[in-house]
């Protein structure tokens, strides 16, 4: 009683009162209307370090991992005569492709578009930002060998959604135009060419500091992917012949080079799909993976995804039959298919087993699904045969292009490859056919084949055959037309939604 | 006319000191228990001989006696002079009265405190006495039910001459003959009575149907519900407190009009509370919960006990105020605070809970059957012996009734109460367990509160509430792996063929056929996913009267909410090849709020005028900061051995975000005459989510009320006595995004490894900042009526409401990216009407009838999107494996579209079939290139809600029962799809045979047995529309069963039993929150049903026990 009278006597509330509204000025302060952003993380505008560079690069690399783990990847390949899939099971968009049936809400083409479109949209971003590092007086020549590895991988990602649809958009700005169309394929070619130009002028001749294969892409990574491209450019939809030259002449420099670069084929095929040897000279670029680190960063299209039903596998990734019948015996087919499976009394989908997807007996984990095995992204292989079949479709053919498609029929065969053999050896005939035939047999299952029907426009021809009945009969039989109209897999619906400027 | 200028001081001294006023104002606070209080004093009898002692021995006699505490002044009570008293079993009324004879000296009573003040009135009114030959007159003063009225005024009309009515509702006053005596009390009609020649007038008083109003809490104070100009409902505790409730968002459904409160079935999940419809895209359109003027309440956390109303702010006349935090409505909670006699009450409940309806799937051995005869026909020997099919027979293995349980729930909560004129209290405890349907889940919460006022003077009140909470979820099947559907979708479409464990123990966790996902059972068993949140809010609120018209007030609220996720999720074994599907997940968020509010009041009447100004300077600010841990693919079988040696396969991660908010305020309220009504007001909030330039924003809104009630045609009418017409403009703002909107962001999302063994983590852009954004207004016009009949026992209200939302926030994706940016991208119209209508049909002695009925319409409309855009794509992807949108923000439509293929029955046998299709497929509507064309194909968003509660009371008995019901919306049932098979993860199709399915011999429009299936498409889009007895309860209430309980009810109750609807799933009320919840665009993409978790139907038993 006494105490409250006094301090309403003595007003000393007021003195309270006054304590507390200055007390809340003071706690004013607390409202800081301009955190401090950088304290979560929040990059800078341009980039200050190579350090910051180099982060941004891996989240690029990262990006690519993440699309290239999945076979999703490459599902667009199943149209290929060399691949098919469970005919049940969830693997109907890979079955969509394989029976040339590509619905717009295919969900793989879609995941696919997203994940190139991340790589580019990263890249275009790195290039944007690391303009600042220019003049800062940071080591110039890393600056370039990075600069020049996001215009690889930027025409990498371009590429490899090229092929598939055609026409592309072709955004190269840091964010993309929202409202973006597309480009006509001829722009898209140039885009690419630029890219992988651009690269070549950077990179070095071999990357420092890395595993063999180019886990990071040097000069040859850039000339061999460009001369792949001009055999594309050459073929269907452009037509553009001149650029078989163009073809043959790049994939002669990283010939005449493969010493500089590193490159060169391992002596037996069969040795290429060891986990041991996931890192060797023959691939001009190789993805890298850690089978135990985790779904990140795993290779996710091999081992059990290419077994039956009846090896608890997850039967996505089966060989054809009639390719298989058609497949020369030898040293390569061994090589390319699990001939110790009697596949055609498996209970489950009768089909033939890939060995280069589940990988020799024994080798990997049994039922593992997550691998360290390596994408061998470009095979040596493929330039020596790219040089084959531009030198014949250019008009230029020289003993070497001949001995460049003996080495590789010299090691299908068992031989050593550097080593000429009368018995394997070819020195007459339409060397353009016969290395493009080598192709078949030599990239079965690497998910090529579909684009070299595309190119050669070959499709009906392969696919009419593919259902000639075999030993047994395909379980997917082709739907779609076969014609150059069914070429090209639609823009997904998701993202023609997203901006109908897109519409196929 | 000495007299006169005599009684004209008097006056004017008497106003200094006068008790009136003080009375007036505590007098209304404790009416509600100055019954109780009296009837005590009133019985109190005591006996004390005592000569020549100080008046303050006697004081303290009394208080040994009694248990009475007596409080004075020792300025004003003279307690050293000497009296001598002997009193024998007398009332201590007539003793206090003997003391204080001739002294001017008044006591009062509180409770179990006197208080004793000087009265100068008392002391004047003898000499007044002296001086005029007066007369005396006495009486009682009665309520209606003629039960006397302690503590009426009693004044001489005209002069301050007045006493008070003592405990037994006596007075006496001098009066002279001409003097009109006025008589008051809160409450209650004052009555005018002319003295005349009597001397005893005994005065009846009758309740004042105006001055019986509730008093309405708007935010910055309080109003009486008859000068609302805006659109509030009001959710009192006893409209609830018949019920059985443990969540508070459940005693808002159905009982405040427009307000829509969607349950979530797993036990703990949070509730989705929609005031007018959804205006905001981001995701975010949760009101604003402000408890006790704290911002950021968590409806959830709260016990549904503590609270004494809910107040809900709808229109922008009353939302304004909140700025722009107001967009969404705001639901202010006001806690209860103590007062009278010291009551507990005790009450305690358990609660059982079934899954209210099965889903309907094959058999395990006609599911093997139907496996047989498709891969026979498809060219493959059968799947299933019959041996094997004979086994599944007699053992069939039923998912569904794994899956599903029998829940047991506990709610105890206890409270104490109680206060006096000094302190006021209340505490409460609360303990809620409940074991969901679906097997492991699991929720408990504790809470604690703690309010205490104190009155220290005259003119400062301190208050400190404090709250408590924790609370523990297990297994919310939300927070599982739901990428290809949930656990109860999978359980719905698991191999009914394959046990959950082999003969030896070991858990079967993959099918090869039906669903491609981990076994949920399985799952479920050996996961254990734990949430806890501890959370705790103190608030200071201190009150200054500088007058009676001028006050001060200081709100300075802190909160911390600490969670803590640890999570052991086993989806596949330790054996397997490549375990990846063990993960465990540390996790430790820690938020922290502060708030300081400055409110100064000031109000005043000028004859008929009456202004109420309101002036408010605000900051607040929250920090939030989080860690985890994370790794898969671990081999351990708990979760605290999770260090798994292998830093590769190891993540962690740190993070955080700030913001604040600073803010001015003005409101105007103006009455005339209590007829007409206007209020104005602004608010300017500055908030950090917005660069500089975009930061400030002005939130205005005006308001105008017109009460016929003054007016003859109302004074005259018996039935009429209320009508009241109110409109209102105003904007808010939506400010509800993350606090780092508006800046660039990246992620460590790129993961790659060079060398094959170590990884290395890149900064990917995951967002990309926007300086521009700024706030989404709400503008929006509000019309309503009040009309209230028969004395008040029935009241109606209407309401139509015109909301404009522009510069719409969205988390979107930059097109042709998957970079993130807010923007401000659109407008969106919601209209609506809401209605109540409330009445006490029936009052009798014995029989009660009320019943109150809300209906709330809304029209919602995107009415514009930046320009270039017709559409956005939602973000509730589907549960194929394709992540194809299921939703769709597209101009023209409501925020609800579903997107999807439209279905047009099966191909018959003869048509020309496209590639691919075969005779008895679905058939879609197709665009010349022969590819689905996606559209909307409907809205998931409820256009009409009602609610109807009524209770009966027949003597001891009660009776309550509460409907309610939404029309008008589709449910996307992506459930049934999936049951479907034929599409993404779901192979096999597990609906019953029936004689619907196509066949060649009959060719119906429901597609064949195993048909390519597409879960996108209008053949999965159902009426959702239903009607639900949500919750009926009997109870009984003893009265004098025990010595030393007031009253003890017990109770039976039921919820959700039944429901009318036509859709097939579980429940058409829940909708699955999207797989992809970082984006937590829930609202755009309501009623899309994943496999969300269902609402169960409960019986409650329980007992209420009043002390």
């Amino acid at each position: 009683m006494k105490k409250y009278r006094k301090i309403f006597k003595n007003k000393n509330f007021m003195v309270i009162l006054a304590i507390t509204m200055s007390s809340i000025l003071l706690f004013n302060s607390c409202a800081d209307l301009d955190p401090d952003p950088v304290e979560f993380d929040l990059p800078p505008g341009t980039y200050g370090s190579v350090s910051e560079l180099d982060n941004a690069i891996i989240g690029v690399y990262g990006q690519l991992t993440n699309a290239a783990k999945w076979t999703t990847f490459h599902a667009p390949s199943w149209a290929g005569d060399d691949i098919t899939t469970h005919a049940e099971s969830n693997k109907a968009d890979f079955r969509e492709f394989d029976q040339r049936n590509v619905a717009v809400t295919n969900g793989r083409l879609l995941s696919n578009w997203d994940a190139i479109f991340n790589i580019v949209n990263t890249a275009n971003s790195i290039l944007v930002r690391s303009e600042g590092l220019i003049g800062l007086g940071v080591d110039p020549e890393k600056v370039n060998r990075l600069i020049g590895e996001v215009y690889f991988l930027r025409g990498l990602a371009f590429f490899h959604a090229a092929r598939v649809h055609g026409k592309i958009p072709l955004p190269l700005t840091r964010l993309p135009d929202p409202n973006i169309g597309l480009s006509e394929v001829v722009d898209v070619f140039a885009q690419i060419e630029s890219d992988f130009l651009e690269a070549e002028l950077r990179l070095p001749d071999v990357y420092p500091g890395i595993m063999p294969g180019a886990v990071r892409p040097n000069k040859g990574s850039a000339k061999s992917l460009l001369s792949r491209l001009y055999m594309h450019w050459a073929g269907f939809p452009l037509k553009d012949a001149s650029k078989y030259a163009s073809a043959a002449n790049k994939a002669k420099e990283v010939i005449d080079n493969s010493g500089t670069y590193n490159f060169g084929l391992v002596e037996d095929l069969e040795d290429l799909w060891k986990l041991e040897n996931r890192f060797n000279d023959e691939s001009v670029f190789t993805m890298s993976y850690c089978g135990d680190c985790g779904f990140d960063t795993a290779n996710l299209k091999n081992s059990i995804l290419g077994l039956p039903g009846d090896f608890d596998g997850w039967q996505e990734t089966f060989a054809e039959i009639r390719f298989f019948e058609d497949f020369p015996a030898g040293a390569r087919k061994e090589a390319t298919y699990r001939t110790d499976l009697d596949w055609q009394n498996f209970t489950d989908q009768k089909n033939p087993v890939f060995k280069k997807v589940t990988g020799p007996a024994g080798d990997l984990p049994a039922g593992a699904f997550m691998t360290g095995r390596s994408d061998f992204y470009m095979r040596y292989a493929e330039v020596l045969l790219i040089y084959a079949e531009a030198s014949g479709r250019s008009g230029s053919v020289t003993p070497e292009a001949w001995d460049a498609l003996n080495m590789i029929r010299r090691r299908a065969a068992g031989l050593p490859y550097a080593t000429p053999d009368a018995g394997a050896d070819l020195t007459t005939g339409d060397i353009a056919e016969l290395a493009f035939e080598e192709r078949k047999w030599e990239f079965a299952g690497e998910y090529l084949r579909w684009f070299d029907l595309v190119r050669m426009e070959r499709v009906d021809q392969a696919l009419t055959r593919r259902d000639d009945s075999g030993v047994l009969n395909e379980s997917n039989t082709i739907i779609g037309s076969l014609g150059t109209d069914n070429y090209f897999s639609p823009i997904p619906a998701a993202v023609i939604e997203a901006n109908p400027n897109l519409g196929n | 006319m000495k007299n006169l200028i005599d009684l004209k001081r008097l006056s004017l001294y008497a106003l200094k000191f006068d008790l009136k006023m003080k009375l007036t104002a505590y007098l209304f606070i404790i009416s509600l228990f100055q019954i109780q209080a009296s009837t005590y004093s009133q019985n109190t009898k005591i006996s004390i001989q005592m000569e020549d002692v100080t008046i303050e021995r006697v004081l303290r006699e009394i208080e040994s006696k009694t248990e009475f505490k007596i409080l004075y002044n020792d300025n004003q009570v003279d307690y050293k002079k000497k009296v001598s008293v002997n009193f024998k079993k007398e009332r201590l009324s007539i003793i206090l009265d003997k003391l204080f004879l001739k002294t001017p000296v008044v006591y009062e009573v509180l409770d179990k405190q006197i208080v004793l003040v000087l009265d100068s009135n008392k002391n004047k009114q003898t000499i007044a006495k002296k001086a005029i030959e007066q007369q005396t007159v006495s009486g009682i003063v009665t309520d209606e039910a003629s039960l006397p009225i302690p503590g009426a005024n009693i004044i001489v009309k005209g002069t301050t001459n007045g006493v008070v009515t003592d405990f037994d509702g006596n007075y006496s006053i001098s009066v002279s003959s001409e003097d009109v005596l006025s008589v008051s009390y809160i409450g209650y009609a004052t009555k005018k009575v002319t003295v005349g020649n009597q001397t005893t007038i005994n005065i009846q008083l009758q309740p004042d149907v105006e001055q019986l109003d509730d008093i309405v809490v708007i935010g910055y104070g309080t109003s009486k519900k008859s000068d609302l100009t805006g659109a509030v409902s009001q959710v009192s505790a006893k409209s609830f407190e018949d019920q059985p409730v443990t969540r508070v968002e459940e005693a808002l459904q159905g009982r405040a009009s427009g307000v829509t409160v969607a349950k979530g079935g797993a036990p703990g999940a949070g509730y989705k509370v929609r005031i007018r419809g959804v205006n905001s895209v981001t995701g975010n359109n949760d009101p604003l919960v402000v408890v006790d003027g704290v911002f950021g309440g968590d409806l959830r956390t709260l016990n549904p006990n503590d609270i004494q109303s809910i107040e809900v702010l709808k229109d922008a006349s009353a939302l304004a105020i909140y700025g722009s935090r107001g967009s969404n409505g705001v639901i202010l909670v006001s806690t209860k605070k103590g007062s009278g006699k010291a009551k507990v009450t005790l009450d305690h409940f358990v609660t059982v809970s079934e899954l209210a309806k099965e889903i309907p799937t094959i058999s395990s051995a006609e599911f093997a059957r139907a496996k047989n005869a498709s891969l026979i026909a498809g060219g493959s020997p059968a799947r299933y012996s019959n041996s094997q099919i004979a086994a599944l027979q007699n053992n069939p293995y039923d998912y569904q009734d794994m899956l599903f349980q029998t829940g047991i729930g506990n709610n105890t909560q206890l409270s104490v109460s109680g206060g006096d004129d000094k302190i006021r209290y209340f505490a409460s405890g609360n303990y809620t367990n409940q074991q969901g349907t679906v097997i492991t889940t699991k929720y408990e919460r504790f809470s604690l509160r703690s309010n205490v006022s104190a009155k220290i003077t005259d003119k400062l009140n301190i208050g400190l509430n404090m709250y408590g909470s924790r609370e523990t979820q297990i297994n919310n099947p939300d927070n599982f792996n739901r990428f290809k559907g949930s656990v109860i979708l999978k359980a719905l479409t698991w191999d009914p063929t394959l046990p959950v464990q082999d003969e030896n123990g070991a858990y079967l966790t993959r099918a090869n056929i039906a669903n491609n996902g981990f076994n949920p059972i399985a799952t479920l068993i050996r996961s254990n996913r734990e949430r806890s949140a501890d959370r705790f809010d103190a608030n200071i609120d201190l009150g200054y009267k500088f007058t009676d018209n001028f006050k001060y007030q200081l709100i300075v609220g802190v909160g911390t909410i600490n969670q803590n996720v640890e999570s052991f999720i086993r989806e596949d074994n330790a054996s397997d090849a490549n375990a990846n599907h063990t993960t465990i997940d540390f996790s430790n968020g820690r938020t922290t709020n502060h708030q300081v509010s400055n409110i100064l009041n000031w109000n005043k009447s000028f004859d008929k005028h009456n202004l109420d100004v309101t002036g408010v300077y605000e900051f607040q600010g929250s920090r939030f900061l989080n860690n985890g841990y994370l790794t898969a693919g671990t081999n351990t079988l708990n979760f605290y051995t999770s260090d798994n040696e292998d830093l590769s396969r190891e993540d962690f991660s740190n993070g955080g975000s700030q913001s604040a908010i600073t803010s001015y305020l003005g409101r105007v309220q103006y009455n005339f005459d209590n007829s007409l009504y206007l209020t104005g007001s602004i608010r300017v909030d500055e908030s950090s989510r917005f660069s500089k330039e975009n930061r400030t924003g002005y939130f205005p809104s005006a308001a105008l009320a017109y009460s016929f009630n003054k007016l003859k045609f109302i004074e005259d009418n018996n039935v009429l006595n209320n009508l009241k017409i109110r409109a209102g403009w105003g904007q808010v703002g939506n400010q509800n995004i993350n606090a780092s909107a508006r800046f660039d962001r990246t992620s460590p999302d790129g993961r790659t490894v060079f060398d094959g063994e170590n990884v290395l983590v890149g900064l990917v852009d995951s967002q990309e900042g926007n300086p521009d954004l700024t706030w989404e207004t709400t503008s929006q016009l509000n019309a309503g009526l009040d009309v209230g009949f028969l004395n008040g026992r029935i009241n109606t209200s209407l309401d139509y409401f015109h909301k404009t939302t522009e510069d719409l926030l969205l988390r979107t994706v930059l097109p042709g990216t998957t970079i993130n940016q807010f923007q401000n991208v659109g407008e969106v119209v919601n209209k609506g009407i809401d209605f109540s209508l409330s009445g006490s049909i029936i009052e009798n002695d014995n029989f009660t009838w009320d019943a109150t009925f809300t209906l709330s319409h809304i029209d919602n409309e995107v009415t514009k999107l930046t320009e270039g855009r017709d559409q956005i794509l939602g973000s509730v992807n589907s549960i194929d494996g394709t992540d194809n949108p299921l939703n769709v923000i597209r101009k023209g439509e409501s925020l609800g579209a579903f997107l999807g293929a439209t279905y047009l029955g099966t191909w018959k046998t003869g048509e020309t079939f496209p590639a691919g299709v075969q005779a008895g497929d679905a058939k879609y509507v197709v665009d010349e290139d022969g590819n689905n064309v996606l559209g909307v194909i409907g809205n998931g968003m409820p256009t009409l809600t009602w609610g109807f509660n009524t209770t009966f009371t027949y003597k001891n008995w009660l009776l309550n029962a509460f409907v309610n019901a939404a029309t008008g919306f589709d449910v996307y049932n992506q459930l049934a799809g999936a049951i479907n098979g034929g599409t993404g993860d779901y192979r096999d199709d597990l609906s019953l045979i029936n004689a619907g399915q196509w066949t060649p011999q009959n060719q119906t429009e429901s597609p064949r047995r195993n048909a390519p299936n597409n879960l996108l498409s209008s053949r999965y889009i159902e009426d959702g529309s239903f009607i639900r007895l949500s919750n009926l309860k009997i109870g009984y209430t003893f009265d004098d069963l025990v010595k030393g309980i007031n009253s003890l009810q017990v109770y039976a109750s039921g919820q959700n039993l039944f429901l009318i609807t036509d859709y097939s799933g579980y429940d058409p009320e829940v909708s699955s929150t999207p797989v992809n919840s970082d984006l937590n665009n829930t609202d755009a993409g309501v009623g899309i049903d994943l496999g969300a978790y269902p609402n169960p139907r409960s019986f409650t038993l329980g007992v209420k026990i009043d002390f």
